[in-house]
């Protein structure tokens, strides 16, 4: 075990292992591509389903299972069905990544939606605003706290799961974690997975800090 | 030679059972290898080792060896031994340590791979001499027996249209077209002497880029088919070379080491009983019939054991 540590310590460190296409800083830079593009992509979809649902109050039966559905689907059943119907390509790595971001955003945006108090929403029809007012200017804001916590937690899981793109020859710090298997180079499996475990919280502290100064005049989000 | 093992590169599928299973079982095994060693030497007693208490066959996590396992089984069978099949035990990290503690007793092996795992420097790579250089390295308490007329190994394969366009028949004929062609195969083989390294020192070999993606599985047989890949990595007892009418490239340097399908067994329980059953089997399961059984359970979704013990009645070794 201490044998281990210190070779992750030495690999972490080494200065051949930051530099060139197989280096960390080149992998990282993949993984964080592969990451936010798949949330990014996520969010366009599911945030106008969560807004929509939220606002009517209609098919939130449907648009939730539907989403969730996406979330209990294996990512790499799904990249393997993918990757036989279109081939050598990123298209498996972002459906499957994207599938899996879109519940989270869904719902949160959906729960921030319906925690908007009814008489807030009232208030603002009685003022006579229209409905789309009533969306951008009243329930987004108030519903924005927790449709953030929904990226974020769309976000970790998506780095998480973004090592499945080595799985399919391409980067990321997942060629790490599945060269090091495939070769029984166990230092190099631990370190892809410390560096991608590192993202993760990196990003979320980001995130939290962000959502943080954003809505430094509230109370904390209950989530 | 220098090979990863194979059980290790057929098991990316079964990646998480085998995670499992490692953390599990290495910890059975310690447990129960304390307990052999109160009773003496194991359980079968006497110096020569015998099968009367039963013997019990392990498996490794993939096809093949689990129809080798249950062959291995009807075999013993036939021959009057009570056999239990442990099925799907995961790599070879779990199953030799667990042969070694008691826990099983015989599991199917492949010649090339297993001396590869005991000497990662063994450069053998012919059947006479590998078997002598098992026996030399395996730990004791453990021997092989002799190997049989099967064979799983390595193939690097091109489709039909590729092998017309480029002109290729054998390895050696990649190097004509160094830096044109792209190779899929799983990850270990970019930095393995059955794999990038070996083509380029034995053959000059260079490809365009190497695709990393699994050990004979949907995903490189996928990418050949589709053209994303012109040559692919896949195991020569691979139902869908013939079905694809597939083109493995001969290897007239010799870089592949032979993967005959060998019992790795444990001395307690190798009576002459037990060495006669499996020396039978041996001489009658050909490659082909390996590669029909594999067809059996992958596509035809037939049951390992039933396939095994069907193939067995039909060659006569039944009780």
């Amino acid at each position: 075990m201490y044998e281990l540590l210190k070779g992750l310590g030495s690999w972490l460190v080494g200065a051949e292992q930051w530099t060139g296409s197989d280096g960390i800083g080149h992998r990282l830079a993949e993984h964080l591509q592969y990451s936010l593009l798949a949330t990014l992509v996520a969010a366009a979809i599911a945030l106008p389903v969560g807004l929509l649902i939220g606002h009517t109050g209609r098919g939130a039966f449907v648009a939730i299972n539907l989403s969730s559905f996406g979330r209990a689907l294996p990512t790499v059943g799904l990249v393997v069905l993918v990757f036989l119907a279109s081939g050598l390509s990123m298209w498996p790595v972002y459906i499957a990544l994207v599938a899996l971001a879109v519940p989270s955003i869904v719902t949160n945006t959906y729960a921030g939606m319906t925690a908007v108090d009814p008489e807030v929403r009232d208030a603002a029809r009685g003022q006579g605003m229209r409905w789309y007012q009533v969306l951008f200017q009243v329930e987004l804001p108030l519903a924005l706290p927790l449709i953030m916590t929904g990226l974020r937690l769309a976000l970790i899981q998506v780095v998480a799961t973004a090592t499945i793109a080595a799985y399919v020859s391409f980067g990321g710090l997942g060629r790490y974690v599945f060269d090091g298997l495939a070769q029984r180079d166990l230092v190099q499996v631990l370190g892809g997975a410390v560096l991608v475990a590192l993202v993760a919280v990196v990003l979320d502290l980001a995130l939290s800090a962000l959502q943080r100064f954003l809505f430094r005049h509230r109370p904390a989000p209950q989530s | 030679m220098n090979r990863e093992n194979r059980i290790n590169r057929m098991n990316r599928r079964a990646l998480l059972g085998g995670l499992f299973a490692a953390a599990t079982v290495p910890a059975l095994a310690s447990c129960s290898s304390g307990i052999t060693s109160l009773e003496g030497d194991g359980a079968g007693g006497g110096g020569g080792g015998s099968s009367k208490g039963g013997v019990t066959i392990g498996t490794a996590n993939f096809t093949e060896n689990q129809v080798l396992g249950y062959l291995y089984a009807a075999a013993l069978e036939a021959a009057g031994v009570k056999t239990t099949v442990r099925p799907n035990l995961g790599t070879r990290e779990i199953l030799i340590p667990a042969l070694k503690g008691g826990d099983i007793d015989l599991l199917p092996e492949y010649q090339g791979a297993l001396l590869h795992y005991l000497d990662t420097k063994a450069t053998a790579t012919e059947e006479g001499t590998m078997q002598n250089a098992l026996a030399m390295l395996l730990p004791r308490g453990l021997q092989i027996l002799p190997y049989g007329e099967a064979e799983n190994a390595d193939a690097f394969a091109v489709t039909r249209e590729t092998a017309d366009e480029y002109g290729l028949k054998s390895l050696a004929d990649l190097a004509k077209h160094n830096g044109k062609l792209v190779i899929g195969a799983a990850p270990e083989v970019k930095k393995r002497t059955v794999g990038s390294v070996g083509l380029k020192e034995v053959y000059g070999v260079e490809f365009k880029e190497f695709k990393s993606l699994d050990s004979s599985g949907p995903l490189v047989k996928g990418a050949l088919k589709k053209g994303d890949v012109d040559v692919a990595n896949l195991f020569t007892t691979d139902t869908d070379i013939a079905a694809e009418g597939w083109v493995v490239l001969t290897d007239p340097k010799n870089l592949i080491p032979g993967q005959h399908v060998v019992p790795l067994i444990a001395d307690r329980k190798a009576d002459s009983t037990v060495r006669k059953a499996l020396a039978r089997l041996g001489s009658v399961l050909t490659t082909k019939d390996l590669t029909e059984l594999n067809r059996l359970v992958d596509k035809d979704r037939k049951d390992p054991e039933d396939v095994a013990y069907d193939w067995a009645a039909l060659h006569g070794i039944k009780k």
